[in-house]
Order: C-alpha cells, then structure tokens, then sequence
C-alpha cells in the first residue's frame, strides 16, 4: 500500500473520493497523476495536487486496464 | 437523476466561473457576506468538526472569512470551475473540482458541508441534497446560503419591460431562484433532520444599472439559462433596461439599489440521539389537562352561552 511519495493530492481526499458518475472506487495511479474508475472507464485528472472529478474532462480507457 | 429538467447550462456555468476566477477578489463581496453569515452560525453551534467540506468554494472565500473560526480541522474545498479551485488551492487546502449535480465522494465523509452561494445554479436541487446528506457522517450538518426568489428583481422588471419595449418580446434574463416556502420541505424530503430554513435581504447599491451587470459577469454569476437570448443583447434594450431600472429603483444619492435574497438551510444527517417525534397517538399525557381546558369530542359544536 505504501507509496514512495504522493506528491499534491492530500491523503485525506484520496480516501473520501469515488467516481462521481458510478460512485465506485478510484485507483490511484501516482506515475500518471491520475484517478481510474475501472467501472467507468474513466481516468480523472490530478493537475497540480486538485483532482479534477469532472467526467468531460476525463480520459476514457480501454476496458482491458493499461496494467 | 434522469427526469431533471435541465434549465441550467452547467458547462456554461463552468466556462463563466473559470473565466471570473482570476478576477474575483475584488468583486467577492456577495460572497463574502454570505460566507460571514454562515460563520456565524457556525460559532453558534458548540461542536467541533473535523473534517469539513465547502462545496462550490469559489476562490476560497469560506476559508478566508473563517480565518480558523468554526471549529473546523480541515477544511476540503470544492468547486465546479478548476480555475476557481487552483485559485481557491492556494490556501494550502485540500482542493478539488467537482460538480454539485455528480458528487465524488464516499458516503459520510464529512462532519459538515457549507455551500455558499453555489446551489442556486443546480437543476436538480432535491438530488444534490440528498447527495450532501449522504456524503456526511451521522449527525453531521449541512449549512448552505443560496440566492431566493427576491433577488435582483428590480434588474428583472427593468430588463423584461426594456425587452417588450424596444423588441416586442421577453426572454428569461434573470434565474429563477429556490422559494424560502420550498426550502424547507426539500430538506426534510431529502432526509435531513431538523430542518430549517430561513431568508434575509441584503440591499446593495450601484452607480447604475450596467455597473450591476458588469459585477454579476465578474462574479461569475451572469445568466446561464438554458433558454437564455443565444448572441449579444442589443445596445438599444440594455440601454432602455438602465433607463427603466434608473427611473424605478433610484436610491437617494442617485445611485441604484439591487437587492439580494438569501436563504439558509440548515440540516442535520439522521442520528438517533436527535430529538425525535413520537409516534401519533403515542401521547402520554393530555393536551387539555396541560392547557386546563374541557376536553369535547371532534365534532362537537360548543354550546352558545
């Protein structure tokens, strides 16, 4: 579970947020600043430590998962 | 959630705000203001609260005002622009934008949720207070100001007559607000605890008419009906619309009024230890012997002496 650094998003708001559209669990990607919804489809922004929970501006991911 | 009647362009809301951010301080004083109030409240009730949530924070004006009143630990701020959240994040809160229609959080997650003057642009005002409801903790307080019925009415008479007058018709120019006498049955239907609702008005004053516009535009407020007049409003109508409004609504100093209505609702997330109704006909003792009155069957007539 433990991250080197989580650098911007403050851990307390990483626990609280879900996916606005499914209300479903967010994964956490640091490398790309991102937050999934798997069942979404949907990969939410983090721009400069602000999570951006807005589905148009998401990016839509394949169903597969990119690993 | 499906059948919403959508009378607020949300995306244009957004486009507003974003563009209203950078400019905001100087044109915050609505806000302000309704933040103040709500701080006082707030003072008024004696609990702490960990972990707070001011949705539609624009540029962090709540936390500014509270400047650590309040009895909040942390305070998370969220808005639907990301320009007014990266405004707002320079705070050094936990920051996020997020749409009141679709919130993004777990179910009781906050101890409190503040909305200052964000729910009066959501078109579905019964379904976003029932996702504030669940997103707090049990026996959790919602506490929000939004814009009522009486707002800006003086700039709603003076642009509808300008409209018939130079061009024979009236579109809707100026947001249908939530209705003090709606405010509170919305909360209870929406699960709340001890609703409350209440007004007050604000009077401000302005050079004129167009000095009042120019501020609603900067605080990102400027109209965002869906049914809204689409391209420019013609230099004759807004001309003839300060007229109107000059000539009706002229303060003393020759200066114009406008007025503002602001509602607050106050609610608690369901907790048993909350006051509750007994059960009809559940009473134990009887309402004439408190009052030391003669109790008679319904339906009686009382006798003529």
């Amino acid at each position: 579970m433990s991250e080197d650094e989580t650098i911007g998003v403050d851990p307390k708001l990483l626990e609280i947020l879900v996916c606005p559209l499914t209300k479903g669990p967010l994964r956490y990607d640091a490398a790309a600043q991102e937050l999934i919804s798997e069942r979404a489809g949907l990969a939410y922004p983090i721009r400069d430590g602000i999570p951006i929970m807005l589905p148009d501006e998401a990016r839509a991911i394949g169903d597969g998962g990119d690993g | 959630m499906t059948d919403t009647i959508h009378v607020f362009d949300r995306a244009l809301l957004r486009r507003r705000r974003d563009r209203a951010a950078a400019g905001l301080r100087a044109h915050d004083f609505l806000f302000a203001e309704a933040a103040e109030r709500l701080a006082d409240r707030l003072d008024d009730v004696t609990r702490k609260f960990a972990f707070a949530l001011d949705l539609g924070c624009h540029d962090g004006t709540l936390s500014r005002v509270l400047a650590g009143r309040g009895g909040i630990e942390t305070l998370v701020q969220c808005d639907l622009s990301p320009a007014m959240a990266r405004a707002a994040a320079t705070n050094g809160a936990p920051t996020l934008a997020a749409d009141e229609e679709a919130l993004p959080f777990a179910p009781e997650s906050f101890d409190l949720i503040v909305s200052v003057l964000g729910l009066h642009w959501v078109n579905d005002l019964p379904g976003a207070l029932i996702q504030i409801r669940r997103a707090l903790k049990p026996d959790g307080l919602f506490l929000g100001a939004l814009l009522g019925g009486a707002t800006l009415t003086e700039l709603r008479t003076a642009l509808i007559e300008a409209e018939l007058a130079e061009e024979g018709g009236a579109s809707p120019r100026v947001a249908p607000f939530a209705e003090l006498r709606d405010a509170g049955g919305l909360l209870q239907r929406a699960g709340f605890a001890l609703p409350v609702a209440d007004a007050d008005r604000i009077a401000v004053s302005y050079p004129d008419a167009l000095a009042l516009m120019r501020e609603l535009r900067a605080m990102g407020e400027s109209n965002t009906l869906r049914a809204r007049r689409r391209g420019f409003t013609r230099r004759a109508t807004l001309a003839r619309a300060a007229a109107i409004y000059g000539e009706k609504f002229a303060a003393a100093d020759g200066r114009v009024r406008a007025s503002f209505e602001i509602v607050t609702l106050t609610g608690w997330a369901p907790h048993p230890c909350q006051p509750q109704a007994l059960a009809p006909g559940s009473a134990t003792q009887r309402l004439a012997d408190a009052l030391g009155a003669e109790e008679r069957p319904a339906g009686d007539k009382a006798r003529p002496k």
